[in-house]
């Protein structure tokens, strides 16, 4: 499992299974071998390389990164269903996506790819939610001065901060320059991040997840070098 | 600030709407406002009235208001942090410690090998990324907090993370060692390797490797690869970037999401455990890519061919290659299979031993067992002290069983015939009793659960 989503409003919680190509969703207490609600798998869904999801539980739907694709499904779909929208093509910029975040306060998703026309490498891509098709995004952040490689994870704040993990370069297992940076949702171009949490204090080596909890201002980072769970009070972004 | 209004009519609709957007507050009302004027003094008008003006909380998030005629969300029609102003701004860099960390402190083993020249029982540390060697013979008295090891190997130099699988060379005593999905090289030390070293020999190896079996008549090496539903095997001292000579993968090898393998010289097989999930792999190898590198990860996956299948073991010839059919499945309820994880043949007395990880068991087969076959042997139980047992290896030297054991920070061996709800022999523990290991593993990914208050991490 390479994600996991927690929908509140719904008391589900959402999965990916790259080895099998499937989502899976169970109930938000679930425990020990209990089977998911709902499996989310087959031909019709044209998934592939599934590694990062995100929930919308507002406009029910749940979006899956699929190469360089976004796949929009019903929230509730279950089996072999097709995606009801879908993002691919030229237009878009994007062409490998690492992680998605939707926005549905804004109206907005987000995704970590790395952008198109090479070199520009990594960053991030802003779509309006509904989009659909060869769509253009309507802002990529990417560029020197964004000190992006690649994120692999985005959550975005109730006051449209996103928090972004950048672990580094893949191959090294104590990459130079990881950190956690955030952006908003608004930013275009190549914009330096407003915040960036690194550095020898606050012990991150390659931090891969990232969840929010805006009651306490809290954000939570999956860092795997340290194989390790990290909370940092934070509450300039929310 | 948000001005809100209650209508004093004893019927009617009211509608109010405003939006406050930082220090800026915008109050819309529907009807006309006669005046703010004390509680004391307000009279009943029969219309609504603006009785209070109160500062907005900073707390929480905000509904934004839409008129049905709006065409884009009223925050997008504000002005915009423009890129310019952006791109020059400069970052808050902040390094402050967290606040709370979960992370589990003790070894957690995953895989056991033993060498018997040395007397010597090698430990892989998948939690804190390194080797740890004992004498066969510790056994943690029950009063202490650990067992110390003879040696440790483990450091950046090392390349060790989430190292999975071991193998130490009966004549040599190198170790073999294979890391999972985060390091795509296995990594060679000699036996009295130590510290923060580097590997004598490195391999790079397809993505996601898990299991080791060694040939050692013919020397070859065989590794399964997890992503790409494959085997991979190369020359025993394959190094650098050599390429593999042989490559097990298909939809008819019926392979899915393999784990432990193990060989049988005598009768010329080869068995994988497999936990059940898997794709069809495709798309054409590009140039620059090596003979016989499994496709999948480094090609494509074909769009929708997922599915699930019970968990097995599969039974292939010896140098089984290509899309090869199983000649034998062990598959079914009858079998208690449960995540399978490391294999280990007996070839004198024709007998295959599984860690069965999420069964906490170590299961038995006959080693000619097929289909919905029971084990001849289960060793499981409160007493056992097994808990996900991932590694598993039998010393015919002094007739003993080891296995190393994820879930509670301890290797635990038995007699090699043991069976059921028994008490190991000896206990080599690495952490105070009764400690069970978090189980972080390679944490991907974080999410808290608000309604509970809890943080979910899949590993």
């Amino acid at each position: 499992m390479h994600d996991i989503k927690y929908n509140a409003v719904h008391d589900e919680f959402i999965v990916s299974n790259p080895f099998a190509q499937a989502i899976l969703t169970f109930r938000g207490a679930a425990d020990g071998e209990e089977p998911p609600i709902r499996i989310l798998q087959g031909p019709s869904t044209q998934l592939s390389d599934v590694q990062r999801i995100d929930v919308d539980p507002i406009n029910n739907e749940l979006f899956v990164p699929s190469g360089g694709r976004i796949l929009v499904f019903d929230r509730t779909a279950n089996g072999n269903v097709e995606p009801k929208r879908v993002v691919s093509g030229p237009n878009t910029r994007l062409r490998q996506v690492e992680t998605v975040a939707v926005d549905p306060a804004r109206d907005m998703v987000a995704l970590g790819a790395s952008i198109l026309p090479l070199p520009r490498g990594g960053g991030i891509a802003i779509f309006d939610r509904s989009a659909s098709g060869d769509a253009k995004p309507r802002a990529v952040i990417t560029g020197p001065r964004t000190e992006i490689y690649r994120i692999i994870q985005i959550r975005i704040t109730p006051k449209g901060w996103m928090v972004a993990a950048m672990p580094g370069v893949r191959e090294e297992q104590e990459p130079e320059g990881a950190f956690v940076g955030v952006w908003h949702i608004t930013d275009n171009g190549d914009v330096a991040p407003r915040w960036k949490l690194h550095g020898p204090g606050t012990t991150l080596i390659k931090p891969r997840g990232v969840a929010i909890n805006p009651k306490n201002q809290e954000v939570i980072i999956a860092d795997m070098r340290l194989n390790s769970v990290l909370t940092f009070y934070f509450p300039e972004i929310f | 600030m948000i001005l809100r209004a209650r209508s004093l009519r004893s019927s009617g609709p009211v509608l109010l709407a405003a939006v406050s957007l930082g220090a800026f507050a915008i109050g819309i009302l529907s009807f006309s406002v006669p005046g703010l004027q004390p509680s004391s003094f307000r009279t009943r008008t029969g219309q609504p009235q603006l009785v209070s003006i109160e500062p907005l909380g900073d707390e929480g998030a905000m509904c934004q208001w839409m008129p049905a005629s709006a065409s884009e969300p009223f925050s997008m029609a504000l002005p915009q942090q423009s890129s310019s102003g952006a791109s020059h701004r400069a970052t808050d860099k902040i390094e402050r410690a967290p606040i709370r960390v979960i992370r589990d402190t003790y070894p957690t083993y995953s895989a056991v090998a033993l060498d018997l020249q040395t007397n010597e029982v090698y430990l892989q540390d998948e939690n804190l990324f390194g080797l740890k060697v004992f004498d066969r013979l510790d056994n943690t008295p029950p009063t202490a907090a650990f067992t110390e090891p003879k040696r440790v190997l483990g450091g950046i130099e090392t390349k060790l993370e989430f190292n999975c699988a071991i193998y130490v060379d009966p004549k040599t005593g190198d170790v073999y060692s294979v890391n999972n999905d985060t390091v795509d090289h296995m990594v060679v030390f000699p036996r009295d390797a130590k510290g923060n070293v580097r590997p004598m020999r490195e391999l790079r190896t397809p993505h996601g490797t898990f299991g080791i079996a060694v040939d050692e008549v013919n020397q070859e090496m065989s590794l399964t690869v997890q992503h790409d539903h494959a085997v991979v095997t190369y020359k025993k001292d394959a190094k650098d970037l050599d390429h593999p000579i042989r490559l097990l993968q298909g939809d008819h090898t019926l392979l899915a999401d393999p784990h432990g393998i193990a060989v049988d010289t005598t009768r010329k097989l080869m068995f994988v455990a497999n936990h059940g999930s898997r794709y069809t792999p495709t798309g054409e190898r590009p140039p620059e890519m090596p003979a016989h590198w499994p496709r999948g990860r480094d090609t494509e996956e074909k769009p929708g061919s997922g599915n699930f299948t019970p968990p097995s073991i599969t039974v292939y010839p010896l140098q089984a290659s290509g899309d090869t059919a199983p000649i034998r499945v062990i598959q079914g309820p009858k079998t208690l299979l449960n995540w399978p994880a490391t294999l280990f043949v007996d070839e004198q007395n024709g007998e295959l031993y599984v860690a069965n990880d999420a069964g906490d068991s170590v299961l038995v087969f006959p080693i000619d067992a097929s289909g919905d076959a029971a084990p001849a042997r289960n060793i499981s139980g409160p007493r056992t002290g097994i808990k996900y047992p991932t590694g598993v290896f039998v010393d015919f030297k002094n007739d003993e069983l080891w296995v190393s054991n994820m879930g509670n920070h301890s290797a635990t061996v038995y007699p090699r015939t043991a069976d059921g709800n028994v008490a190991p022999l000896r206990t080599i523990r690495s952490a105070p009793a009764g400690k069970l290991a978090l189980s972080i593993g390679n944490p991907g990914a974080a999410e808290y659960d608000t309604r509970r208050d809890e943080i979910l991490v899949p590993n």
